[in-house]
């Protein structure tokens, strides 16, 4: 049979010309499969290869565990509050000389902390840091944790003459006397930050006492309130050991609204569905709303329509009646948007002429042009053929549909095989065949 | 030199320095065989990587019987076969071709006026289904019904894709015929 015959050519060729050929392999290739290779090699278990490799992981596994151990005891050092803070120089001291490193590593920790509570720290604070003075990172230490939890009082006599002999803005002369606090500010959001200073006076040491739990012992001291409410902050001054006088000045921390928002539909189809925006912050007099595509409101619960699909950051900004702000960021809101592509399974084209298969979505009443219903979608190819296998129609652009024209001709009515692939916006990769009617006006 | 013999007893014990000759040795030659059933080279490369890992880590089943290089294209044909079925999306091409594979008076060509370059290409170009079936029955030499059991599919489909297969093939190398044969005529 001649078919028979030409298969066998066909096979022959084939396998003549291609069985035996050697294709050079690329150079990163051979790398790769030696690396995959020794990989595989390396993590097969074999007690008779015991070899450097394994003594090596163990050391690792070993230095690994013993910084572990050493990290945890630190910590337990550093949340011991009650601890006399002579008694703990001395111990840094004593550790010092036995393991170097880990000072450095408690003072690593330390130093970010020490940035937040005091960030613009006076010039004390510099010349002490300059001075690597132990003793003082140790105390820097201990106040961070009596913010933490308070402990109660505790004494650091030694620090104050320290303190206080490092500043020269004291200004001797005037006596003590009552109200000699000067907050920078006496009420606001939270977390407020407020700035203390005595009112000129001549004393050996101070005492503040911010009515979070706080304390401090510095002359000026900043102190951070997290929480609403109204604090009694009071201030004790000495002099050679003797209370002088004590004031209070109150700083009212307003409550913070919270923004809180919901998008709906959750699965939007864009650019056709109006997206709703829906409030649910509390504590808020007025809100404003970043649709992420340069486009705001300051409606309460407004609706947006993006005019194409993308990632969109929204957000909700809300203001209580004092004038604190809160804001909630959805990044990529739009990221669990639906997408498809979906085509109808039968259409009318126009019988008046070919149209060129522009459409308007939802606007195309009359299903005169073929089109996807779609929702994020990046490429496109659609064909369509007839059911003899001849190409009547191809579209690489989403917008143009198939007019049911065929060379000029409105094409038969009858079935036809569509057949789309491309991809969503999020690299999903479509691939979809079907059949559409098309029926006679 | 190490002949087969001893590189097998080499990559057995998982040494490296047979294993590397190994794999000197037979690379080209199995990514010869991984072009057959890819679409571009970088596809092959990545057949040839999973079948040789497994070439290193089954050598143990390499019975001795047959031939080495036997066993060797196999584990490569049975790698592109999984890397064809985790390729699964392609499934879907296969019946919308029904209605493409043009049923046109049969072209007619030279057999030996193609180069293995020029038949790669039309492999690579064909559809992943069609060229499994194609590699699978005329190359490799696989009936249709173990060709039906190695993929999952029907002894009918694998029969029918074939058949479409070669109508595409023929199509392709007439293509190429018409070209050269143009090209050849200016050229005089």
């Amino acid at each position: 049979m001649k078919g028979d015959k030409e298969d066998k050519v066909l096979r022959e060729l084939f396998r003549q010309k291609l069985d035996n050929v050697e294709v050079i392999t690329s150079p990163s290739v051979d790398a790769i499969i030696m690396r995959r290779l020794g990989r595989k090699e390396f993590l097969r278990f074999n007690p008779a290869r015991f070899n450097i490799w394994y003594l090596g992981g163990i050391l690792i596994a070993g230095a690994a565990l013993a910084v572990i151990l050493n990290s945890g005891s630190d910590k337990i050092k550093q949340v011991q509050p009650q601890e006399p803070p002579a008694q703990a120089a001395g111990e840094m001291t004593g550790e010092n000389r036995n393991v170097a490193q880990e000072e450095t590593g408690v003072s690593r920790i330390n130093e970010p902390v020490k940035s937040i509570i005091n960030p613009d720290a006076g010039t004390k604070e510099n010349k002490s840091e300059a001075l690597n003075d132990l003793t003082d990172e140790k105390t820097e230490v201990r106040r961070d944790n009596i913010k933490v939890s308070p402990p109660g009082p505790v004494s650091r006599d030694g620090l104050f003459s320290e303190s206080i002999s490092g500043k020269d803005r004291l200004q001797g002369g005037s006596k003590a006397s009552g109200g000699l606090i000067e907050p920078s500010v006496t009420e606001g959001c939270a977390p407020l930050r407020v700035k203390f200073r005595i009112k000129p006076g001549s004393f050996d040491a101070c005492r503040w006492s911010f009515g979070d739990g706080g304390y401090s012992a510095e002359t000026d001291p900043e102190w951070i309130f997290d929480e609403e409410g109204e604090y009694k902050v009071t201030l004790k001054i000495f002099n050679a050991n003797k209370l002088l006088s004590e004031s209070s000045a109150t700083i009212t921390i307003h409550p913070k609204p919270k923004a809180h928002f919901e998008i709906t539909p959750e699965a939007a189809v864009i650019p056709n569905d109006e997206i709703r925006f829906l409030n649910y912050s509390s504590g808020a007099v007025k809100s404003r709303w970043n649709f992420g595509d340069g486009n705001s409101s300051d409606l309460n619960e407004p609706t947006h329509s993006y005019a194409r699909f993308g990632r969109y950051n929204v957000q909700l900004i809300v203001f209580s009646e004092y004038g604190c702000s809160d804001s909630l960021t959805v990044k990529n809101a739009f990221s669990g948007s639906a997408y498809f592509i979906n085509f109808p399974n039968a259409f009318i084209p126009n019988p008046t002429g070919p149209s060129g298969g522009n459409y308007i979505p939802k606007g195309d009443e009359a299903d005169q042009v073929f089109h996807p219903v779609y929702s994020g979608v990046s490429e496109y190819q659609l064909k369509i053929f007839s059911k003899l296998g001849i190409l009547i129609f191809e579209s690489n652009d989403v917008n143009i549909g198939w007019d049911g024209y065929f060379k000029g001709q409105i094409a038969k009515p009858g079935v036809y095989i569509w057949k789309v692939r491309g991809n969503f916006l999020n690299g999903e990769p479509f691939t979809k065949m079907g059949d559409v009617t098309l029926l006679k006006n | 030199m190490m002949s087969d013999q001893q590189i097998i007893e080499g990559c057995a014990k998982h040494n490296r320095k047979a294993q590397q000759v190994l794999y000197d040795k037979y690379s080209r030659l199995l990514l010869g065989i991984c072009m057959r059933y890819s679409s571009d080279k970088a596809e092959a490369e990545d057949i040839l990587q999973e079948s040789f890992l497994k070439i290193f880590f089954n050598i143990k089943d390499y019975s001795g019987t047959g031939s080495f290089v036997g066993w060797l294209r196999k584990v490569v044909v049975n790698t592109a076969i999984t890397h064809y079925h985790k390729n699964l999306k392609f499934r879907y091409h296969v019946e919308i071709d029904e209605y493409i594979s043009v049923e046109t008076g049969v072209s007619s060509f030279e057999e030996a006026f193609f180069t293995s370059d020029e038949l790669f290409r039309v492999l690579n170009e064909l559809p992943p289904g069609y060229r499994m079936v194609f590699n699978l029955y005329a190359i490799e030499g696989y009936k249709h019904k173990e060709i039906a059991e190695l993929l999952g599919i029907d002894t009918n489909t694998s029969k029918s894709q074939y058949s479409r297969a070669k109508a595409v093939i023929r199509e392709k190398l007439g293509k190429l015929n018409k070209l050269k044969e143009t090209y050849s005529a200016g050229d005089n």
